[in-house]
């Protein structure tokens, strides 16, 4: 790691406009979680059915499914990937720097910021939509699949952006067309899906019944993919780095 | 202006061993083959790149800052190959061709990233001292967005040589900047390669490299079409007549004594000015006070009018 590439980053991260546009993007789930309560309150079906809906709409499809690739797609790609279209990477890599402590400090700040994002909208709109503290458990679990899921979308995405230009098409292709649509109707492609590993992550250490919340990839699966795949994909980006020539990204 | 003040690299290759050293480099994109073949050493000093839009020259200096493998052959800075060698740059400046700069960032803000990243001792005091270097005190807290061209060339300079590096490289480094800068900016890689610095630079303004490069690269359809000082170049090319304009006290009665010299083409007396051409520049120089001499002429100006940098260039490159 090195602090002055971590510190530049987050900078460069936090500043531009496109992350403003995101951090506005993570109020949605808020405000849904906002018109969930208001709407419905106090009923007795309502009561039943909370963690079920929260679990299954609000944290699995709008959180994991949309906010947590989106985030980590803006960030991940931002991370080296602006600057080697702009031709500022130059800077970096022409320093005494080992490149695969260039990647790790990128990785690390997508990853942070991505994280931050995410694990407060999600904080925030299970606080507003559930009202029982027995079903935190589900909070807990969407936590540490939310902070799983962006460590393995931000690798991936800092990956893209290295060896394409075109990382930002590519990621959208493969988070609304292979995830949204192929991983749904070919079961077997859960193993090579992010937001199945994810939702295998909160399974692992949600309680409740099957009814209130499954996901399709077993639990220790999905921890043992999170580390390998991170792995694979950190050491496969320093690799990438290491040979990146000018002119190469096409 | 701030007089550049003496810069010298902190570590420099040993005195036998050239900092720079390309031996038989080729590199090919597909079929196409931007540099053929090139080979050449350099020492401490500035060397000129040249060579016409898609000559190979932007390709020749990627690969020598590591930034393009060759595809055969090999390049290494101080003793190191350059590529898939971070390390070198602890020792290499590099300013890239591209404009951009951290737009959030100062230009202090921006050359004390640079003296970080190379894990200076005291990377405030070096990042002071380059900006200083670069006479750019006046503007180091404004964002290097709201820089003008020059201004960037500078800050980019600034954190090319925080590091005190032996070698420098730079890619069309007087781009944007006005009279004054590129004056200075001049003068301040002239005093770093008089400390010991090799230079290389590109640049498609000739007047650039002939004011500033003691020594010149030129590349040609991807080959080295010529190296070396250009004025001894343009000597060697003995198949294109040397051109000479003459002012004495009877440039008529000259003309007809030097027309009787075989090494001489041609002679022409037009507007009042005597021009010569030559095949053998060293031949015709000792001859003409000899001739003029005979002659009872008195020689006001002798001038070589085709030893330019911009007719070296222009002849290697319609060849």
């Amino acid at each position: 790691m090195n602090l002055a590439i971590i510190q530049l980053t987050m900078r460069q991260l936090i500043g531009q406009k496109r992350s403003l546009l995101l951090f506005a993007t993570a109020l949605i789930p808020v405000l849904i979680a906002v018109v969930y309560r208001l709407s419905d309150l106090g009923t007795d079906q309502l009561a039943s059915d909370q963690p079920r809906w929260v679990s299954r709409v609000l944290l699995s499809q709008l959180i994991v499914g949309t906010l947590l690739p989106l985030a980590a797609l803006i960030f991940g790609t931002a991370a080296i990937g602006s600057e080697i279209e702009d031709g500022t990477a130059v800077y970096l890599l022409s320093k005494p720097i080992p490149r695969w402590q260039v990647v790790a400090s990128k990785m690390l700040v997508a990853w942070v910021v991505t994280s931050a994002l995410v694990l407060s909208a999600t904080v925030v709109s299970v606080l507003i939509a559930l009202e029982s503290p027995l079903d935190y458990n589900i909070l807990i679990g969407f936590l540490l699949a939310g902070a799983a899921g962006a460590l393995v979308y931000t690798a991936l995405f800092v990956l893209l952006s290295i060896v394409t230009s075109r990382a930002l098409i590519v990621g959208l292709l493969y988070v609304f067309i292979w995830e949204a649509v192929l991983t749904r109707l070919f079961s077997g492609l859960r193993y090579v899906s992010v937001r199945e590993i994810a939702l295998g992550v909160a399974d692992r250490v949600i309680t409740a019944p099957a009814a209130v919340f499954s996901a399709d990839l077993d639990g220790n699966w999905a921890v043992i993919l999170v580390v390998a795949v991170s792995a694979l994909l950190f050491l496969y980006a320093a690799r990438r780095l290491a040979v990146w020539e000018i002119g190469e990204s096409t | 202006m701030t007089t550049p003040t003496a810069i010298a690299p902190v570590s420099q290759p040993p005195a036998a061993a050239p900092a720079i050293e390309v031996k038989n480099v080729s590199r090919w994109y597909g079929n196409i083959v931007a540099v053929n073949d090139i080979s050449f050493s350099l020492a401490a000093g500035v060397t000129g790149l040249l060579g016409p839009n898609g000559a190979g020259k932007s390709t020749l200096l990627h690969m020598l800052s590591g930034f393009l493998a060759p595809s055969s052959g090999s390049v290494n800075v101080l003793g190191e190959s350059a590529w898939k060698n971070p390390g070198m740059y602890a020792r290499v400046g590099l300013v890239p061709e591209r404009e951009s700069v951290y737009p959030f960032l100062t230009g202090y803000e921006f050359v004390l990233l640079s003296a970080k990243l190379h894990r200076l001792p005291d990377p405030a005091a070096a990042a002071a001292r380059a900006i200083n270097e670069v006479d750019l005190e006046s503007a180091q807290h404004r964002a290097t967005g709201s820089y003008s061209k020059g201004m960037k060339q500078r800050v980019k300079v600034a954190a090319a040589i925080v590091h005190r590096p032996p070698v420098l490289l730079l890619d069309e480094p007087f781009n944007g900047a006005d009279p004054r800068q590129r004056l200075h900016m001049m003068a301040m890689l002239r005093e770093m390669a008089a400390n010991g610095t090799t230079i290389v630079f590109s640049s498609h303004i000739l007047e650039e490299v002939e004011r500033l490069a003691e020594n010149v690269l030129v590349v040609v359809s991807g080959r080295l079409a010529a190296s070396g000082d250009f004025r001894h170049i343009r000597r060697l090319m003995t198949d294109r007549p040397h051109t000479f304009t003459v002012r004495s006290t009877d440039d008529r009665r000259l003309a007809a004594a030097l027309v009787a010299d075989p090494a001489i083409f041609g002679v022409e007396l037009r507007d009042e000015r005597l021009t010569v051409r030559t095949s053998d520049f060293a031949e015709f120089t000792l001859a003409i006070p000899r001739i003029a001499r005979a002659a009872d002429v008195t020689l006001h100006e002798l001038l070589p009018t085709d030893e330019s940098l911009e007719s070296v260039f222009s002849y290697l490159v319609k060849r």
